[in-house]
């Protein structure tokens, strides 16, 4: 059978210039307006960054669980929110951290779709992460900074990762393991399985590379150079890792995370719980589900997108929490412990060269009548994501903690510790306003209080949320509170009223027009500080600010270095060599 | 087919494999927030009508719920809501459904009897209802006739209130309670002994109000160990009544898990008070109350609010003596449904049933928490 060709790329990509001025019109305004502060995470990375801002040297924070350890969790965009607020807030300075990340995922995009599409393709790809619905998801309505971090700066390095294993240039070999390192230092989750979805099928496609008889003028890479420069690289990169994080690794291996699984409806099955696999999987996704036909077939047919298809289907099949058994079966443990819109996330940028040639061949075939119908799709996904933080937010009831933190600041009372019942994820923004230290906290993974970790449930002041392992958790700790120098609870839910009444606390104040109570138990003694053992030494605070934040700058500078002369790869010729297309499909 | 139309075959068939496996077999985090359900379930016995009917109350899915039942005309919806969930603001209200069992009591063709037991969770702890539906076959399903509990109704009446009350006036909203410039009521420990449980150590004791003025009052304890350094130190929480009335007396237990009595020296106890405002008011009368021998030992009665407000959770302290008078136990149920004026609540406080032989003699205490009364 004859092959049919694709309509040739005659036309330019679109400038990485506009593309950035896209992404800046979409997000810049949102930005500005703090729209991400409404989200479930983002005063969580607020409060992270402040306590860097206090002690940059020092990961121990006092202020949750009655001391714990932020080398629990890769610095890197705290750190960075950190610098900048200096300049100008926190608030503010997470908005900068977070457009960065933005503006580096449309460039790490194109990037990382050249190596699958024609630029042409690539840069439509690009452009549509400026629209991603997982993206703004995760943006607005999950305040996922380190995940939406990470992704871009692995992005960015893949292309190196390809350059060194394939054709073994050392300035990329050099460019790729700083970029892995950097974004380790974000986000360690994100390299450890972007290293299947993402690595993986990188690796794959140079040994497809050079593999095609048409083009007999395409080198192979020799398989001893291959698995010697692959060897070598996760080597470098492994070691430099363990270095970079070292006080991450080692809280992990004296402390790991052993507590009772807590739920999470990302692990639920979207169609026999519809509301979940709307907030999943339909605003993630958006008008990407309808090309998702287009990119299983497309990435059958074309040999060297398979294994790009691949890590998308595997990704795409986890994302889809509890209504496959895949996740489970694959992750084992860590699906109950793991939450699975990530995984949506890298699926759909996996899916984005495959978006990007779609989105060029429609272009090409219908013209105007495809740039509008990709238009209103694009935006219809990019506005559902960010709106959807209003239609469901986190936090229902938005109101103002500042004279919480202002009754906790003084007279003496932040002597002792406090808890928040019905305070929803504000309580990082009230840990970031008050001198108080608390019991509670939004770090699951880094709380070593007992009375926390023995029960499947997250933070104390949603108990009631998480049913009877919440509850028992909440008893728990109140009746430790001499232990902890609990002598505060700040109450916006009066559906706890009878439990406190009945353990023997009395309500002696008011605030915010007696919508919150502040509750006290008498005879608490000043909280003393605990978890010594956990306190990290000196030295390793010294890593902790040096390393990672190192690491970025590091990545900075070796970025600039010229990459020298470029080798011509089939990628720029990718469309003349697709194979098996056949007559009536999308590229006819 | 080649290799690529292959691929995409097998993507698209095993994409739709996994989906219909986690769908119809779903794991359970998926169970769990899909309310208990699979789609493999429908109401094709009464057993499974039953569970289908739980599954709904504890999805708070009322209307399905409701609209499922054999004899819903009977009642309305809301009353049928409301007998779940209480007709005044009550433990039930605070309660969510956590699990349920079904076990199927008798059957025939056409109808059968089924008991449900409702185990809910409240912010002070867990409770259990239990139900024996009927259950009647209607075509090829099988619908359950809801054993309504109708409102209870007070007639109009008028009660006067006679009961002593005392304020205590502090310097302000910002005055810290607890650290008033007076001097402490006068409690005292009148007896307090450790027992040996499976589950750890067990201080059990009585605490008077000596003084004129209430008190609010907790004990904590501190196990020794014989060289006289300190095991372990727990308080009572809400095993005891936190506010005595003069010459009032409460019991209180305080338990050590994984504590060993043959490692403990001796036992520091700490009981703590504080002049506070209280009221005589509500007054709560036990009446019936029986203390019924094992096996299912328990101290049963009634809870008869004499005063005009509602009360709306009463926790049961019950006191167990032996024939020396000695307290050998305390044990404790709060009730889930509220206390209206002049209306009988039964309460069942559990007995162990080891201790049960050793009981001669019992007595309650109730404490009290009413929304929006005097704290």
């Amino acid at each position: 059978m004859k092959r049919t060709e694709s309509v040739a790329p005659s036309e330019r990509p679109i400038a990485m210039g506009l593309i950035v001025l896209a992404a800046l019109a979409i997000h810049l305004p949102l930005l500005m307006m703090k729209l991400p502060l409404k989200s479930y995470d983002a005063n969580f990375h607020i409060f992270f960054a402040s306590h860097y801002v206090h002690h940059w040297f020092n990961p121990w924070n006092a202020k949750w669980y009655a001391g714990f350890s932020q080398a629990t969790y890769p610095p890197l965009p705290q750190q960075w929110v950190a610098v900048i607020s200096r300049l100008i807030g926190l608030d503010m300075a997470y908005m900068a951290v977070q457009l960065a990340a933005i503006l580096l995922l449309a460039l790490g995009v194109y990037r990382f779709s050249k190596l699958w599409v024609n630029p042409r393709a690539a840069s439509f790809a690009a452009l549509a992460s400026v629209f991603l619905g997982s993206e703004s998801f995760l943006v607005y309505s999950a305040g996922q900074l380190a995940t939406t971090s990470a992704a871009p700066i692995y992005l960015n390095a893949l292309p190196y990762l390809f350059e060194w294993v394939r054709y073994g240039k050392w300035r990329s070999f050099l460019k790729a393991s700083v970029l892995f390192t950097a974004a380790a230092a974000a986000h360690h989750a994100t390299l450890l399985f972007g290293s299947f979805f993402f690595a993986l099928p990188v690796l794959a496609l140079v040994l497809l590379d050079g593999r095609d008889g048409d083009r007999p003028e395409v080198e192979r890479t020799p398989a001893p150079a291959f698995v010697l420069r692959t060897v070598t690289i996760i080597a470098i990169v492994g070691a430099a890792i363990a270095i970079v994080l070292l006080p991450f690794w080692i809280a992990l291996i004296h402390y790991p995370v052993t507590q009772t699984p807590i739920p999470h409806p990302s692990r639920a099955n979207y169609i026999l719980s519809p509301q979940w696999g709307l907030n999943y999987f339909i605003v993630p996704y958006g008008a990407l589900i309808l090309a998702l036909p287009f990119i299983a077939i497309r990435g059958s047919m074309v040999a060297r997108l398979r294994p790009l298809l691949l890590g998308f289907w595997v990704a795409f099949l986890i994302g889809l929490g509890g209504t496959t058994p895949v996740a489970h079966l694959l992750l084992g443990r860590a699906f109950e412990v793991l939450t699975m819109e990530r995984f949506s996330y890298w699926a759909t940028l996996l899916a984005l060269p495959f978006v990007g040639l779609l989105a060029a061949e429609l272009i090409d075939r219908f013209r105007m009548r495809a740039v509008c119908a990709l238009t209103v799709a694009a935006a219809f996904t990019c506005a559902l994501a960010v709106a959807w933080s209003t239609f469901r937010p986190a936090d229902a009831s938005n109101f103002k903690v500042d004279s919480v933190a202002s009754w906790l600041n003084r007279d003496g009372h932040d002597n002792y510790r406090y808890v928040t019942l019905g305070f929803g994820n504000k309580i990082a923004r009230l840990a970031v306003l008050t001198d108080a230290s608390s019991v509670d906290g939004e770090w699951n993974s880094g709380r070593m209080l007992p009375e926390l970790t023995r029960y499947g449930a997250g933070a104390l002041t949603s108990s009631k949320y998480f049913g009877e392992p919440g509850l028992d958790a909440l008893r728990a700790v109140l009746r430790h509170a001499d232990r902890y120098g609990l002598k505060w609870v700040i109450v916006r839910d009066h559906y706890y009223d009878p439990l406190l009444k009945f353990a023997g606390w009395r309500q002696v104040d008011d605030l915010e027009d007696r919508t919150i109570t502040i509750w006290s138990k008498d005879g608490v003694p000043p909280a003393m500080p605990v978890n010594a053992p956990q306190i990290p030494p000196h030295w390793q605070g010294i890593l902790w600010g040096i390393l990672p934040f190192g690491s970025s700058i590091l990545a900075l500078l070796v970025i600039f270095i010229p990459d020298g002369r470029r080798r011509d790869r089939p990628v720029d010729h990718f469309l003349d060599t697709h194979e098996n297309l056949v007559s009536g499909s999308v590229a006819s | 087919m080649n290799k690529g139309r292959l691929l995409a075959a097998f993507i698209s068939v095993a994409t739709v494999v996994f989906i219909v496996i986690g769908t119809f077999w779903p794991g359970p985090s998926a169970v769990a927030y899909a309310g208990g359900k699979s789609l493999l379930r429908p109401s094709s016995t009464p057993t499974a009508a039953v569970e289908n009917l739980g599954d709904e109350i504890r999805l708070l899915a009322w209307e399905k719920a409701y609209s499922s039942l054999g004899n819903k005309a009977q009642f309305t919806e809301q009353e049928f809501e409301h007998d779940l969930t209480g007709y005044y603001l009550s433990l039930r209200t605070y309660a969510t459904l956590e699990s349920f069992d079904v076990r199927p009591l008798h059957a025939s063709n056409n109808d059968a009897e089924v008991q449900i037991r409702l185990h809910w969770s409240s912010v002070v702890g867990a409770f259990v209802n239990t139900r024996n539906l009927r259950v009647v076959k209607n075509g090829d399903r099988w619908d359950v006739d809801w054993p309504l509990v109708k409102k209870p109704l007070v007639p109009p009446q008028v009660i006067a209130v006679n009961y002593l009350r005392w304020d205590v006036i502090d310097r302000g909203p910002g005055d810290d309670w607890g650290v008033q410039d007076v001097e402490a009521p006068h409690v005292r420990i009148v007896d307090m002994h450790p027992v040996q449980r499976a589950e750890g150590v067990v201080i059990l004791g009585e605490l008077l109000n000596e003084d004129v003025v209430p008190a609010y009052v907790s004990v904590r304890a501190t196990l020794l160990a014989k060289n006289g350094s300190p095991i372990a130190s727990e308080g009572s929480f809400d095993k005891i009544s936190h506010i005595l009335l003069p010459k009032q007396v409460t019991p209180f237990l305080i338990n050590f898990p994984n504590a060993t009595l043959s490692e403990v020296g001796s036992v520091r106890m700490g009981p703590l008070s504080a002049l506070v405002s209280a009221s005589a008011d509500p007054v709560i009368e036990i009446e019936n109350q029986r203390l019924n021998p094992a096996p299912d030992a328990s101290l049963t009665g009634q809870l008869v609010n004499q005063s005009g407000q509602v009360v709306n959770i009463a926790h049961v302290l019950g006191t167990f003596y032996d024939k020396t008078g000695q307290v050998v136990w305390v044990a404790d149920q709060y009730t889930d449904s509220a206390l209206l004026p002049q209306s009988p609540v039964p309460f069942d406080v559990h007995v162990p049933e080891d201790l049960a032989r050793k009981i001669s003699s019992e007595r309650t205490v109730i404490a009290t928490y009413s929304v929006g009364g005097f704290q």
